[in-house]
Parts: C-alpha cells; sequence; structure tokens
C-alpha cells in the first residue's frame, strides 16, 4: 500500500540551457510561473505557507552562504518560511521529500518546492573544474566531477566486459529523448560514432558520455492528498521515497560497480511504497554521466547487475522499452542545473502520468514513476521518490 | 672518540633530462655537450632526499625507529624557512625526538651534514646516523647554469662502531666501510650565490678565475690534506664539479683517479649531493681494471670532496668490501628527455597566466596541522575489532567498516594494486593532464586513492602493481604541500608479480620513479 499522504497539484520549469541574460532570481520566477499555471483549477500564491529551495551551489553564481530568503522575494512571497536545502546532487529530490514529510506533518498546507541552479555565471575553469584543488588536499586533489564516476566505468568494464559502445548508448538514447522535449537543453541527435569520436575528458569517459552545464530552474507545488481534488482532477501522489548514504571517499568504496546509497534508498522507496521495479513505467535516474546511468539501472533493480550496459544497447530503456528510463532527455540532453535536477525529473513523471508527455509519452499501465539521483563526494548521497497516479 | 661505520648508501635521480643544445638553442648559442637532470613539477630537494634517505635505510637494514639524528645537507631547502627537516624526518618515519640538523646555504652543506653526523657518533651522542644530501636548484635564466645545473641525492647511514672481544662491529657484524679521514680549508670568495628573495641561483663563475685561483688550489690543498691523514694510498676521488672539467683537474694533481666524471656527466652538477653521490658511484664502480679479486665495489680508500660557500671538506672511506646499496649513476635511470620549455614548465620558470585555482584549505591552516604527520608519514586508523583500516585517521573517529572507535595509528604498506583507475585530462592551472588518479589496494588490506604518474597513464590497468612514493603535490601560495603517489612497477600478469618481490625480471619502471624498484614498506 502506498503511502500516499501527499500530492503534487502543479508543476513546471523553464527552458534548460545556458541562460547567461537570466538572473537566478528571474529563473526562480520562471519556474514558479510556471507551476502555478499547471494547477488546473487554479492556485491563489498567496496560499503558499511554506517554500524548500534546493540550490547546490551558491558559489557558482556569487552567493556563497546564501540563505532562504532570496527565493521568497523573488518570487513575490517575502515573508513566507524558506528553508535551503543543500545535499548535493540529490539536493532537488531531497528537498521534494522534505516537503512531503513538511506537508504530511500537518504543519503546513501548500508547500513549494522550488529548485534553481547558476551553472553558467562562472566559467568551467573557476566553477566546476576548480573543484580539482577542494577538499582534503591529497585525496581529493585533482578530483573533478567525471573522477566521481570514471573509475566505476573502468571497474564495470573490468568485470562486466561493458563496452564504450554500451556507454554510448544510453548518450544516444537520451539525446534522443531530449529532441523531443521542448525543455531540453539540446535538441539534437547524436551517433555512437559522434560519441566514440568526443574527446577524452577523463579515461574512460569522453566529452559526450558527460552532462553539460547548464542553467535552469523547476517548481512543484504541494498539498495534503485531501485536499489535492481542490485544484486538479488528476493529482499525483507520492507513493514513496528514500534517502541513503554512503562513505564520502572513493577509497573508502567497497565496490567500483554499483553505488550503495542507490541501492539502499531505492530500497526505503520500494518499500514505503509497496511496489517494486517490476511495477513502474518509467523512470528518471541520475545520468550525470553515461555509465552512472548504467550502474542506476542495475542499483535501481531493473536488470541485473552487470547487465546494465547491454540493456542499455539493445534498447531496453528506449521510449517503447520494457523500461523507458530518462524520456526527458536526461541529464545528459536535458541537462544537470544541480538544485533543479530533480524537482525537473518529478515534473517530467508528473507529465507521464498524467499522460501529458506529448511525442515522448510512454505507455502507463500500471501507474507508478520514479525518480533517482545521486551524487556528492563519492557518490555517497541518494534520493529515490516514487509517484503514482492511483489512490 | 668512537669509530664510525659506513652501513648502507642509496642515491636518487629526478625524472627528466634536458639537453644542453636546447638551451643553447632557446638562447641561440652554442649550448654545449651532454644533458643535465631536471626536477618534475612535482620532484624537489626533499622528495630526493626521501628517496635517497628510503634506500640507504633499506640496505643498512636499519629500522627507522633506529636512527637517533637525521642530518640533511641541501644548498636551499624546501622551505627558505620553515619546518623542512621535520618534514623529511616525518616522511621517513624517524621518531618524533630524533636528533641531528639541517645544513643549508651552499653546497657545502651536505659535507656539513656527513661531518655533523660522524661527530655525533665519535661522541658517543648517536648510534645511527642519517645523512642525506640533496640539491635541485633553480638556474637563473639564461646564464650559463641553466647547461650545468643539476639535481640529485645521496645518502649514508652511519653507526658507531663497537669494539668487542670477537672485533668491531655495528649492529652485530662487521662493517663493510668506515669513515677514517677528513679535512676542511676556507676561502672566502663569492661564486654562487643568491640573495633574499631572488628565484634563482645566480652565478658569477669566471672559468679562468675560480679554476686558477679558487677550486684548483682550495680543492687540492683539501685533498692532499685529507690524504696525507688517511696515510695510505687512495684508490679512487670522488669530486662536486660546477662545469665538468674542474673534479678532473683537481684529481690530475692529486695524482688518483676520478671516479664521479660519469655522476657529472649524467645528471650534471648535484650540488651538495655532488661529493656523496660520486661516491655512492665509486662504491659500486670497479673502475677500468674492475678489480675481481675483491669484488664489485670494493676496494680500498676512497676519497671525496664538497665545497661551496667559499669553504671545502674531503672525507676518506675505507672499504673493506662491497658496501649495502651502492649504486652506478646509471643505475638511476636515463630519465626523459624534455624540450626546454617542458623543463621551464616543470622548474616553475614558465607558467599560464590563467591564475593557478588555489586549494580549498590554506596549507599554513588548522586542517594541515591536523593533517601534515599523517599526510608526510602516511598513516591509516586499524580497528582493533574488525581489521579494517580507515584512512586518514584524522577524518576516521570512526571504522569505515565495522562502526567501532578503537582505532590505532598504523603506517601504510606502500605497495599493492591498481583496484581501479581513472586518467583525468581536463583540468584547470595549476594542473597538468594526463593526471591518472589510482585506487590502490595496498599488501596490508588498507584502500587508498592518490594521484599516479603520467608515465603510466597511457597503458595503466586494472591489476598493475604499483609502490607510493613521496611527490610535491602543489606549491600552494609559495608552500610545498607533500604527499604520495603511485608508480607501476610491474603490469597485470607479469611472472613474479604476486611474489611482493621488488625488482624481479619483469618489472618495468614507470620511467620516473627508479625508487619505486626500491619496494620497502
Amino acid at each position: 500500500m502506498s503511502w500516499n499522504k501527499v500530492a503534487v497539484v502543479g508543476a513546471g520549469l523553464i527552458k534548460m540551457g545556458e541562460l547567461f541574460e537570466q538572473s537566478y532570481e528571474q529563473m526562480a520566477a520562471g519556474a514558479f510561473s510556471a507551476a502555478l499555471a499547471s494547477v488546473d483549477k487554479g492556485l491563489d500564491k498567496s496560499a503558499v505557507d511554506a517554500i524548500i529551495v534546493a540550490t547546490q551551489r551558491g558559489s557558482l553564481w556569487g552567493q556563497e552562504g546564501i540563505g532562504g530568503n532570496t527565493v521568497p522575494s523573488a518570487i513575490g512571497l517575502s515573508g513566507v518560511a524558506c528553508t535551503r536545502v543543500e545535499n548535493a546532487c540529490p539536493s532537488g529530490s531531497d528537498a521534494f521529500r522534505i516537503g512531503a514529510m513538511v506537508v504530511a506533518s500537518g504543519v503546513h498546507d501548500v508547500v513549494l518546492v522550488i529548485g534553481v541552479e547558476k551553472m553558467r555565471d562562472k566559467s568551467t575553469q573557476e566553477g566546476l573544474l576548480a573543484r580539482a584543488a577542494a577538499g582534503h588536499p591529497l585525496y581529493n586533489r585533482g578530483e573533478t566531477a567525471p573522477v566521481l564516476f570514471a573509475p566505476f566505468a573502468t571497474r564495470h568494464m573490468h568485470e562486466f566486459g561493458t563496452t564504450p559502445e554500451m556507454l554510448a548508448s544510453v548518450a544516444v538514447k537520451n539525446h534522443h529523448n531530449g529532441c523531443l522535449d521542448p525543455y531540453a537543453h539540446f535538441q539534437s541527435e547524436i551517433t555512437v560514432e559522434q560519441v566514440l569520436a568526443s574527446p577524452m575528458v577523463c579515461n574512460p569517459l569522453r566529452l559526450l558520455d558527460c552532462c553539460p552545464q547548464t542553467d535552469g530552474a523547476a517548481a512543484i507545488l504541494l498539498t495534503s492528498a485531501e485536499r489535492a481534488h481542490e485544484f486538479t482532477d488528476k493529482p499525483v501522489y507520492v507513493a514513496g521515497f528514500g534517502l541513503a548514504t554512503d562513505h564520502p571517499y572513493l577509497h573508502e568504496k567497497s565496490s567500483f560497480v554499483g553505488l550503495p546509497a542507490t541501492t539502499l534508498a531505492s530500497g526505503r522507496a520500494y518499500e514505503m511504497a509497496g511496489v517494486g521495479p517490476r511495477d513502474l513505467d518509467m523512470a528518471e535516474v541520475h545520468d550525470c554521466f553515461t555509465i552512472t546511468e548504467i550502474l542506476d539501472i542495475e542499483d535501481l533493480g531493473f536488470v541485473e547487475k552487470g547487465k546494465g550496459g547491454p540493456a542499455s544497447l539493445e534498447g531496453e530503456t528506449a521510449l517503447d522499452g520494457r523500461i523507458p528510463v530518462n524520456p526527458s532527455g536526461g541529464l545528459l540532453a536535458k541537462g544537470h542545473p544541480i538544485g533543479a535536477t530533480g524537482i525537473a525529473q518529478l515534473t517530467e513523471c508528473w507529465w507521464q502520468l498524467r499522460e501529458e508527455a506529448g511525442e515522448r509519452q510512454v505507455a502507463i499501465r500500471q501507474g507508478f514513476a520514479l525518480q533517482h539521483n545521486v551524487g556528492g563526494r563519492g557518490s555517497g548521497v541518494s534520493v529515490v521518490n516514487i509517484l503514482t497516479r492511483n489512490r | 672518540m668512537k669509530p664510525v661505520a659506513v652501513l648502507g648508501v642509496g642515491a636518487a635521480a629526478p625524472s627528466l633530462r634536458l639537453a644542453a643544445k636546447d638551451v643553447g638553442a632557446a638562447w641561440g648559442s652554442g649550448g654545449g655537450r651532454g644533458s643535465v637532470a631536471v626536477c618534475d613539477a612535482d620532484e624537489d630537494t626533499l622528495t630526493l632526499a626521501w628517496r635517497a634517505a628510503t634506500a640507504a635505510l633499506d640496505a643498512a637494514g636499519i629500522a627507522a625507529a633506529d636512527v637517533s639524528g637525521l642530518w640533511w645537507g641541501t644548498a636551499r631547502p624546501p622551505f627558505a624557512e620553515g619546518p623542512s627537516h621535520a618534514f623529511l624526518a616525518t616522511t621517513l618515519g624517524l621518531e618524533r625526538g630524533v636528533g641531528g640538523g639541517l645544513s643549508s646555504g651552499s653546497p657545502h652543506a651536505g659535507m656539513e651534514a656527513l661531518i655533523g653526523a660522524w661527530d655525533a657518533l665519535a661522541a658517543g651522542h648517536a648510534r645511527f646516523a642519517l645523512v642525506v644530501t640533496s640539491d635541485a636548484l633553480v638556474p637563473g635564466l639564461g646564464t650559463a647554469g641553466e647547461t650545468t645545473t643539476g639535481a640529485g641525492a645521496a645518502a649514508v647511514v652511519l653507526g658507531a662502531i663497537a669494539e668487542s672481544a670477537d672485533g668491531p662491529s655495528t649492529n652485530g657484524s662487521s662493517p663493510a666501510a668506515r669513515l677514517v679521514a677528513r679535512a676542511t680549508r676556507a676561502m672566502p670568495a663569492v661564486d654562487r650565490y643568491r640573495a633574499d628573495g631572488d628565484g634563482a641561483t645566480g652565478d658569477v663563475y669566471d672559468a679562468r678565475l675560480f679554476r686558477e685561483e679558487v677550486f684548483v688550489p682550495l680543492l687540492t690543498e683539501t685533498g692532499r690534506a685529507v690524504a696525507d691523514e688517511a696515510a695510505s694510498p687512495l684508490r679512487a676521488w670522488a669530486i662536486a664539479d660546477p662545469d665538468g672539467k674542474l673534479a678532473s683537474a683537481v684529481a690530475k694533481r692529486l695524482g688518483t683517479p676520478l671516479a664521479s666524471a660519469a655522476v657529472y656527466g649524467a645528471l650534471g652538477d648535484t650540488g651538495a649531493a655532488a661529493a656523496l653521490l660520486g661516491l655512492v658511484h665509486a662504491c659500486a664502480d670497479n673502475g677500468p681494471d674492475n678489480r675481481p679479486d675483491t669484488g664489485p665495489g670494493s676496494g680500498g680508500l676512497i676519497g671525496a670532496i664538497g665545497y661551496g660557500g667559499g669553504r671545502a671538506t674531503a672525507i676518506v672511506v675505507d672499504a673493506v668490501r662491497a658496501v649495502p646499496g651502492a649504486v652506478t649513476v646509471d643505475m638511476l635511470g636515463a630519465g626523459r628527455q624534455v624540450t626546454y620549455a617542458e623543463a621551464l614548465r616543470a622548474r616553475g620558470q614558465l607558467e599560464p597566466m590563467a591564475d593557478p585555482i588555489e586549494m580549498g584549505l590554506p596549507p599554513g591552516g588548522a586542517a594541515f596541522v591536523r593533517g601534515n604527520p599523517e599526510m608526510l608519514g602516511l598513516f591509516g586508523a586499524l580497528c582493533q575489532e574488525c581489521g579494517t583500516i580507515s584512512t586518514p585517521p584524522s577524518i576516521h573517529p570512526t571504522c569505515i567498516g565495522c562502526g567501532g572507535t578503537q582505532l590505532e595509528v598504523v603506517s601504510l604498506a606502500r605497495r599493492g594494486r591498481v583496484e581501479t583507475f581513472v586518467v583525468n585530462q581536463t583540468m584547470p592551472p595549476p594542473f597538468q593532464a594526463p593526471l591518472p588518479m589510482v585506487v590502490i589496494d595496498l599488501e596490508d588490506g588498507a584502500r587508498l586513492m592518490v594521484q599516479g604518474s603520467p608515465a603510466d597513464a597511457a597503458d595503466l590497468a586494472v591489476g598493475d602493481v604499483v609502490t607510493l612514493s613521496l611527490r610535491r603535490y602543489a606549491l600552494e601560495r609559495g608552500i610545498p604541500v607533500y604527499g604520495y603517489k603511485a608508480f607501476r612497477v610491474a603490469r597485470v600478469g607479469a611472472d613474479g608479480e604476486a611474489d611482493g618481490g621488488a625488482g624481479s625480471g619483469a618489472t618495468v619502471g614507470s620511467g620516473q620513479d627508479p625508487s619505486a624498484k626500491e619496494g620497502g614498506s
């Protein structure tokens, strides 16, 4: 039996991309407007009585040490309670999870969960690449983002014979899906050959194995399940969720062919939702790199450990496959504005469950969708949320 | 006064070689012949000293904990003012109470370190002494020093000889060699110099002036004095050399063959390390007549002369058999030939205009005060309940295996296998691609992730055998930061890889780090 105490009554995002012309505040306002506009029966914004905002790296837009007051001011809700969540790549999905718990507690009635991230107000050199000098002076030195996942690709290839073509097939599929998603950063098809010919970024990952740096924002409105029908006749319910952690340094990993945080988080979410991987109609998973999606679909139980590569190559995760994965284009094509990513993925799940996803609509048979992020130092934080249209 | 024995020796050369003709081409001059040894960007006088010292301790069979004092001589320590000696002692695992000292300020520092150790042993204040001499000077751009200044290190483990009914012994056995004579002479003259704040070493070396009026007279006088004291004829001389010509001129006057010419030829002027590097080479080199009667590297009296800063010191060693650890200079590896531009970049004289990304934490801050001992000593926290090793201890108050809190700080193994790795190709300054980052399963069961060698980047593989060697991770806000990096010593599947024994026929050097072959944990 699913949890189902809380409902999504509105969700929306802005077109992802290198949004040099928009400020953090403008992106937040855009996402909030989109979410409000999506509420079928309308929702007066003054009804929002709490905000959870996810922004992972304020330092990337010159707002080190920001608190929770920037967003309410930007969206015309100054005064409303607002808390900022920073929990690595799952910041957005954790904000959603926390928002659901806040609503379920009965303390707040209408909660806005909003993710906003400015990735490109700093150059790549000063921004994401600068993390090569952050952290422990020896054990993190030289550790840019691909270093967090490339060791898993090396070992997955070593143990299971996973090939560069299998990795590339993930990028090809997600870029194809991105072409069907008007909100995606990239809207062009790529081929396996193009992936394999792209420059090496961090062996064995090439440029097209990596997600881009994307500015973006996404927002979701939550109410109690009881009140959902005041706002829509097609609510989507929070069936369950889970968060799990793992050791923060790569040398503390017991294995390099899977991410234990994902397995733990999804186990908790499946139990809370009363479903298993076979009950899902689709999933939005964390594909910051192609290898990550392969690890995810194994760790989430969609395929056996070690079979993620062949499953991707053979189309099991395509829009018309056995379990469609990342119909939105995923992080690889839609983009990865970190704090907004999870909320954008949940927005895709909301569209898919309501069968409003247009050309990229997958078949909804059982009424369950899964959303997943994993990240942070050592990929030691994972959040899984499961949504359902069943009540 | 106790007699003093030489128990073991070691030597090290840096990774890079720069041809004099390439320097000449850059400046539109002749440049000359031969090549000099140059430190890679992550090497310096301390990392070279560490390698030579580690090799000497291994050769002598002396545990780090038994060393009474560390005497380090280097013209220019890594910190002009700072914890140079404490850093080197910690990386070598010496006791916190270890004595000795740091000599610097001129290339004569190497001999000062040796004499200091000798005095302490002779006076009975120390039982085992570690003498390390090293230099990695940076010559000024466009100076003659660019075609002569090399880099290298040599180390000697000395012990006081105890006389017993069974005869003289040190550490339970009869010593292979002993120190028998010494002499020092002074002559105040400015040759090589550097003022406070100067980045590179300057040079007023006027070949004829210094040859005729300073070096030849001073070194000859010092050599004669020590030879007189030794009383027996010397087999060979090892003489520090500024230009590849002076040492042979001095040896000719002294009437004894020069054994150290090959060291200058291979590495250039190794400064404070030159005299002992020549001695280590001479101990392993049989000379042209090969003296088969006494075995390799044996052989009578060998003299060594070091000079600098207006002083010269000579010593004589009497070797009765092969000195443990003695290596000829060609055994230190041929190094990798680099272009002038690459050498400049490695020496820190060619920098990108983009500001390098700063470390998240300042090296003078609290995190380094807490972390330096465990980073320099390479420590882990061994769980007394489940045996898991969590690394490093300061960030692991509880065991990553079982959550236990009974942890013992231990020194980690220095050898292991590649569990997985990446090669990072995309980083901002000061990083240089390709940069392997390697997850290693060490022989003691600890797992570690450290940087690897660019020389291994092209074909590193899961299962390869690597050893850990000290390198300079960064020069951060002017402060050097040291840690260990992984260097491949054997490819996965190579014969003999599993026996843990270094130096088997199947081992392959990384080309970067001959010390890797010395193993040791």
